[in-house]
């Protein structure tokens, strides 16, 4: 029950309250004689409590500790207490049933080594592998000795991910016994859960780094926690840079950079050879194998592994890595039909199949922690499950039992190339360090086998060493517009990790001048200093901001939120038909974002009439949960937009220019991601200046092909798509975004001569219109 | 419409602005002419859902390898101006190589990460695997295709070296004919010890009238024949000498003498000498000529003393 807990970083510690009545009244026995065994003052305080605790705002435990001094006895004491130290109430029952797992967690035994670096270390390095407690662990051990209810200092923890940060900062208050959004909070983008009380914050890194435009010292906290730093996600990356900067100004920040991979001989040496502290990970042996030939489908062959593991193998959990939802819900099921098989023709024991995937609704994504299932009948053959998950198996959680891991070698990484500003995500080979990890992942519970698709020369030979940092992989035009806010003038010699490639940079510069974000000089203008205000991408950011000039502010809100949503359109294999004739029911002829928008205001009115939401959603193959989630978004954006006066209004739904307007304030940001059609034959377009060849992906509503359109993203697969396409008319390119469209900067080609022509027109339209 | 502009071109026949054309100049009226009908079609037809895919792909490769930094040589440099992006980070100091703090610079991007697509499933390796048996089998043919273009190149060369072949071969045979003519003239002698140099010929001369003999007396060797398998013969114990001589039937020792000249064929100097190339064997007999008799076989000239004093050398050459 207790490793079921400490075990996944998301179940929720409700479990708890399914304790025994009799437990409790013996623990707090057991605590009673503990008190009796301390010294004097402890229970001096505890005595005080009753009346004045709460006036001295925090009282009696932590007395005794000084910042800065604390040793691990003295915290242990002080969370032993029957006080809550930073409530001033009574400990519940949960609270000293989850305190003796954490006892036993790897990282507790180090408590007073990590305190002892930490009193002497400014910058620390902490590498724990996932399942040590270092998430939910050294954050506490460093609010026991900063005592930030004394500084005003706060205590950030930064996560990769929004799931993480929430369900990190939820059993943190657990532990904590206190109410989640007050002394332990979280804040992720478009959600902000502090409070005034807050001492201890877990956030994203995109969000810290957000917070930081406007306190370019980080001056809110007392120490700042990088956590899962090996992802080296592209804000991790530049926190890590800026806060090496800020290490200079401000001697009293602590920094502690954790990391669950053993490399981290690279974060020390770039940050000044900071000290490092490893807890050593439970792991066992895993037996590596490979195939003897490469694979001709890496998907049937997983599917057959797996299907080998269960045949043949002794008891213990599968864990199969694969790249996308698609993928992964093909192979769940292909396995789910084959063991019904086995199970009728051959006696196997069952077998569950859980998929695992970002987008996967949390209480779904919870089931991978069900127990394995039982034989199916007393003395059959074990049951077991199989997990059919992507990367985010391969470090950010644990899950107990497994003992096979079948790993393809794949996973879908972000890839972004200046050159033709193609940004997509592509299924590309791991590297070493990734396969090592997921090999690791056997060896949790007991020795586990790791079955490589892939030859061993391949693996030498194909794989790289390391994962390339996403900052290597991706456009940059958000982030140097963060750091031109941020104050950072030098964005060459700005020391960065892995700096990315000169021409990313200058590309990223480049968008930014053309969205006027950044004059010719490269300083930061007044729009762009508007934009920044905005956690969106710069395109996005300046269609809002001057959407007004459009009349139809209120729509490109809506909009925006929608496009900053994983999909809406929920498009199930079991009802693929009857899902497109529903979309079909909001589709606008001129295009997806207009569609978008009708479904939002579908959604809106349905709601407005009373109606049950999510059944209504269900019955429209529409996704309740990102519906939501962009109606929330939409609440945040329109709260900056407030906040910088920017209008909101629509133009009335009679007028004819209603969705004219908004297809023109598309451009408005858009205007560097338009094709146009090769030939009034053809089903291809060429992007405009890029000279890309595209085609719409299918998942369009535009049936009759348009000359030009503007596209939200080019998509990389083995064909090149532009997806959530919108009909427009070229006049209106040369008159919103008249720089770009200059025609002296296009190269010959029919896209300038299709231009030209239209120039020659509209001067000539102009002409009559004087001359008469 | 651009196809109408075009075809109405073709029909004024003229000609594009040769700076333009990245056509070879060669291009005659009538090459053109089939070109631009070749293009025509071709821009009609509409292009295969798989060729525009890979037109894509190649575009978008091309375009991948192409740095931001050099403006790529199908632009019109003139009109496209340096990139605003560049020169505010030439203003940060930005002067090539990587970009980062200087204790970093070493190791960091000059390009960008190249951009991979893979086939649907392939699994790690298989393209690589694929690649490898690609090439070799693009290499092995390739090889093949070298051979057969050396071998194309040579063809004049081997006709004309067939041809002085046979021109020396025939050269060898009237030396050796002047080498035989001589040494009998000077002394007999017996097949045997004929000098290697021109035995082939009276072995060929022998062999040449050994048939004729044989087909003269096609009878005789019958007899032998049937002597030997013991088969009835016509031998009539009757006859004599007289009458096997009237029947044309050759003696009884001549019809051994073949039997031994036959066995006799087995001559390892002889083909040792055969094997040579016809322009060595050449060299040999006039330098025997030269030995035995100097006589110049290129002069035509039976000098009278050992210097032979007058013939400009040993080889063909030198009498030209």
């Amino acid at each position: 029950m207790a490793d079921g807990r400490s075990g996944s970083k998301r179940s929720s510690a409700d479990i708890d309250n399914s304790t025994q009545d009799s437990k409790r009244v013996k623990m707090a026995k057991g605590g009673d004689a503990k008190d009796s065994d301390r010294l004097n003052p402890y229970l001096a305080h505890h005595y005080e409590d009753d009346n004045n605790g709460q006036k001295n705002g925090f009282g009696g435990p932590l007395d005794k500790l000084q910042r800065h001094t604390t040793t691990a006895a003295q915290a242990a004491a002080a969370e032993d207490s029957d006080l809550n130290p930073w409530t001033g109430q009574p400990h519940s029952q949960r609270y000293f049933d989850i305190l003796k797992t954490r006892r036993n967690l790897p990282v507790s035994k180090q408590r007073q080594e990590f305190l002892n670096m930490y009193h002497e270390k400014q910058i620390l390095v902490f590498v724990g592998e996932t399942g040590s407690g270092k998430t939910t662990q050294i954050p506490q051990y460093v609010l026991y000795d900063e005592l930030p209810h004394l500084t005003g200092k706060l205590i950030a923890c930064t996560q990769p991910r929004r799931v993480a940060a929430m369900s990190v900062a939820q059993r943190v208050a657990n532990e904590l016994d206190v109410e989640l959004g007050e002394e332990v909070g979280y804040s992720i983008r478009f959600e902000n859960k502090t409070g005034p009380k807050t001492l201890l914050k877990y956030m994203t890194d995109g969000q810290l780094l957000r917070e930081s435009m406007h306190d370019h010292d980080m001056s809110r906290y007392g120490c700042i926690i990088l956590d899962e730093a090996h992802e080296r996600t592209l804000a991790t990356d530049i926190l890590m840079a800026l806060l090496k900067q800020i290490a200079g100004r401000r001697k009293d920040l602590k920094i502690i950079v954790m990391s669950a991979t053993l490399d981290a001989q690279k974060f020390q040496s770039y940050f000044y050879d900071a000290p490092l502290l490893a807890v050593p990970g439970r792991t066992h042996p895993v037996e590596i194998f490979y195939t003897p030939e490469p694979e001709r489908d890496y998907v049937e062959a997983a599917v057959r592994t797996v299907l080998q593991i269960h045949a043949t193998e002794p008891e213990g959990d599968i864990l199969l890595f694969l790249t996308g939802e698609e993928e992964i819900e093909d192979a769940c099921r292909r396995i789910n039909l084959e063991v019904d098989d086995m199970i009728r023709e051959s006696d196997a024991g069952p077998m569950k199949v859980y998929p695992l995937y970002g987008t996967l609704p949390p209480a779904q994504q919870q089931r991978i922690f069900d127990k394995a299932p039982e034989p199916i009948r007393p003395g059959g053959r074990p049951g077991r499950k199989c997990i059919v998950a992507t990367n985010i198996a391969e470090t950010s959680l644990t899950i107990d039992g497994i003992v096979y891991v079948v790993d393809p070698g794949f996973s879908k990484q972000k890839i972004y190339n200046p050159r033709s500003r193609v940004e997509s995500l592509l299924v590309s080979p791991i590297s070493k360090a990734s396969a090592q990890q997921r090999a690791g992942r056997a060896g949790r519970t007991r020795p586990g086998k790791c079955f490589r698709l892939y030859t061993e020369k391949a693996f030498k030979k194909e794989l790289i060493e390391q994962t390339y940092p996403e900052i290597l992989r991706s456009n940059l035009s958000n982030t140097v517009l963060e750091l031109k806010k941020l104050g950072v003038e030098d964005l060459v010699h700005f020391d960065l990790m892995d700096p990315p490639a000169p021409e990313t940079m200058m590309r990223a510069l480049e968008e930014l001048n053309y969205l006027a974000c950044l004059d010719d000089d490269g300083e930061l203008t007044k729009l762009g200093s508007l934009a920044s205000e905005f956690p969106l991408d710069p395109a996005l950011a300046v269609m809002l901001i001057s959407s007004p000039e459009f009349y139809c502010s209120n729509e490109i809100l809506s909009i925006t939120s929608l496009l900053s949503v994983p999909q809406i359109w929920v498009r199930p294999n079991s009802a693929r038909k009857r899902a497109d004739e529903m979309k079909q029911m909001f589709a606008h002829p001129d295009g997806d974002h207009l569609t978008l928008l009708n479904a939002y205001h579908a959604f809106k009115a349905a709601e407005q009439s009373g109606q049950d939401t999510k059944k209504w959603c269900h019955e429209h193959f529409l996704s309740f949960r990102h519906l939501t989630s962009a109606d929330n978004v939409r609440a945040q954006l329109r709260r900056i937009m407030e906040t910088n006066e920017i209008e909101l209004m629509s133009t009335p739904f009679q007028d004819k220019d209603y969705y004219t307007n908004i297809r023109r304030a598309l451009l408005a940001g858009f205007f560097m991601q338009v094709a146009m059609r090769e030939s009034s034959n053809s089903k291809i377009y060429k992007t405009v200046k890029d000279d890309q060849l595209v085609m719409i992906h299918p998942s369009t509503v535009v049936s009759s092909p348009y000359d030009w359109v503007v596209y939200n993203e080019f998509v990389l697969t083995t064909k090149q798509y532009v997806r959530t396409v919108t009909n427009i008319r070229p006049e209106w390119l040369l008159e919103i975004a008249p720089v770009y469209y200059d025609l002296d900067t296009f190269e010959k080609g029919e896209i300038k001569s299709a231009l030209t022509r239209i120039t020659e027109k509209i001067r000539r339209r102009q002409a009559m219109k004087g001359g008469r | 419409m651009a196809e109408d502009s075009e075809e109405e071109d073709y029909m004024k026949m003229t000609f594009p602005d040769p700076s333009t054309s990245s056509l070879p100049q060669k291009e005659t009226s009538l090459q053109r002419r089939l070109r631009l009908r070749r293009e025509a079609e071709a821009r009609s037809r509409p292009k295969s859902k798989a060729e525009l895919l890979a037109e894509a792909e190649s575009r978008l490769q091309q375009t991948h390898s192409q740095s931001l930094f050099s403006p790529s040589p199908s632009s019109s440099s003139t009109t496209a101006p340096k990139s605003k992006g560049l020169k505010m980070m030439a203003k940060m100091g930005f002067t090539g190589g990587s970009l980062g703090a200087s204790s970093s610079k070493k190791d960091g991007l000059v390009e960008p990460i190249r951009v991979e697509v893979r086939d649907g499933r392939e699994g790690i390796g298989l393209r690589s695997e694929k690649k490898r048996k690609l090439e070799e089998a693009m290499k092995a043919r390739d090889e093949e295709v070298k051979k057969a273009r050396v071998d194309e190149e040579g063809y004049r060369e081997r006709v004309r070296r067939e041809r002085e072949d046979a021109r020396l071969e025939r050269l060898v045979w009237a030396a050796m004919g002047v080498a035989e003519t001589m040494d009998s003239e000077s002394r007999d002698r017996k097949v045997k010890t004929v000098p290697v140099v021109y035995r082939g010929l009276v072995r060929k001369r022998e062999e040449v009238e050994r048939k004729a003999r044989e087909e003269k007396m096609g009878r005789g060797v019958g007899v032998v024949q049937a002597t030997k398998t013991g088969l009835p013969t016509f031998d009539d114990p009757d006859e004599d000498a007289d009458d096997r001589h009237a029947l044309g039937r050759t003696v009884d020792d001549e019809t051994e003498e073949y039997v031994v000249e036959e066995g006799d064929d087995e001559d390892v100097e002889l083909d040792k000498f055969n094997a040579l190339a016809p322009d060595e064997r050449l060299r040999r007999v006039v330098e025997y000529l030269r030995d035995r008799h100097r006589y110049c076989f290129w002069c035509k000239y039976q000098y009278p003393d050992e210097d032979m004093l007058g013939c400009p050398g040993l080889t063909e050459e030198d009498h030209d």
